[in-house]
């Protein structure tokens, strides 16, 4: 028996959203890094979803969510003039990470609603669950 | 036995049998819009709600006379709300404003249901023993 009702799904989206908010702080930190164990600029990461069947035992299925993947951005980085960089190419040229900031604030602000919705979502829960031991009461 | 036995004094019609109904449908919805909630920003996925042929069951059963309580098969289910519009090119049609509305809707709905049966509870009680319970 479930008292509190969707909080399996709730707690799969949070920690998905929490996942996203943890690659938008990674991609923000490494802004500027030229330098990565594989070579290279550093790249930006994406957080995809995918929803996954949740088994109900009352006959109609739901779906909750997970992260589906986290990968890196293909996109190019920009090319600066620095020729005293130390992992500036020989023609003086840097390439920088492709992490562009306005993306990641509105990424961040996006997961953070998210994540607010859901935990308002489960704030609800909770009322619905007391006022069901209250029955009769 | 005993189930039985005290379903009995229960009563067998009326507004306890259809706020029990109705009830069972607003906590299966509470669960739809966790789903939906949960799955706000999933590419492709489509928005589900209690089947809206539970609700035109209800109807059906209630008009015709017939007793709730007899009507076990009456079971609310949940599927895709083909009402909802496509909102997004990636194929997600969940709204999450219309989401925390009817997640609020729901909750009113619950709260009230839940002191129709109280309510009917009590008063079963208060037959029992012959005194206003506190």
């Amino acid at each position: 028996m479930n008292l509190i009702s969707g909080t399996d799904i709730t707690a799969d989206a949070l920690s998905a959203q929490k996942t996203r908010l943890d690659i938008v702080a990674q991609n923000i930190a490494n802004a500027q890094t030229t330098r990565t164990p594989s070579g290279g600029p550093y790249q930006r990461q994406i957080v995809s979803f995918e929803t996954e069947l949740l088994k109900q035992t009352g006959g109609s299925s739901l779906e909750t969510v997970r992260v589906s993947g986290i990968t890196p951005d293909p996109t190019p980085g920009q090319q600066v003039y620095n020729p005293q960089h130390p992992d500036a190419g020989p023609d003086g040229m840097v390439t920088m990470p492709n992490v562009n900031l306005a993306y990641e604030m509105v990424d961040l602000i996006t997961a953070s609603r998210a994540y607010e919705a859901n935990l308002s979502f489960a704030k609800d829960a909770r009322t619905l669950a007391q006022k069901t031991l209250e029955i009769g009461k | 036995m005993g189930a039985i036995m005290i379903e009995s004094i229960f009563p067998s019609d009326g507004d306890y049998q259809l706020a029990r109904k109705l009830l069972d449908a607003a906590a299966l919805r509470q669960n739809a819009i966790a789903a939906n909630i949960a799955n706000a920003e999933t590419p492709g996925y489509h928005r589900v709600d209690v089947s809206s042929s539970f609700a035109a069951q209800l109807k059906a059963t209630v008009e015709n006379g017939g007793g709730l309580k007899t009507a076990d098969s009456l079971q609310p289910s949940i599927s895709e709300d083909t009402q909802a519009r496509a909102v997004r090119p990636d194929g997600n049609n969940v709204e999450i404003e219309h989401e925390l509305l009817a997640m609020n809707r729901n909750a009113v709905e619950y709260e009230y249901l839940t002191d129709v049966v109280s309510y009917n509870i009590k008063q079963l009680k208060m037959a029992i023993a012959g005194t206003v319970s506190s």
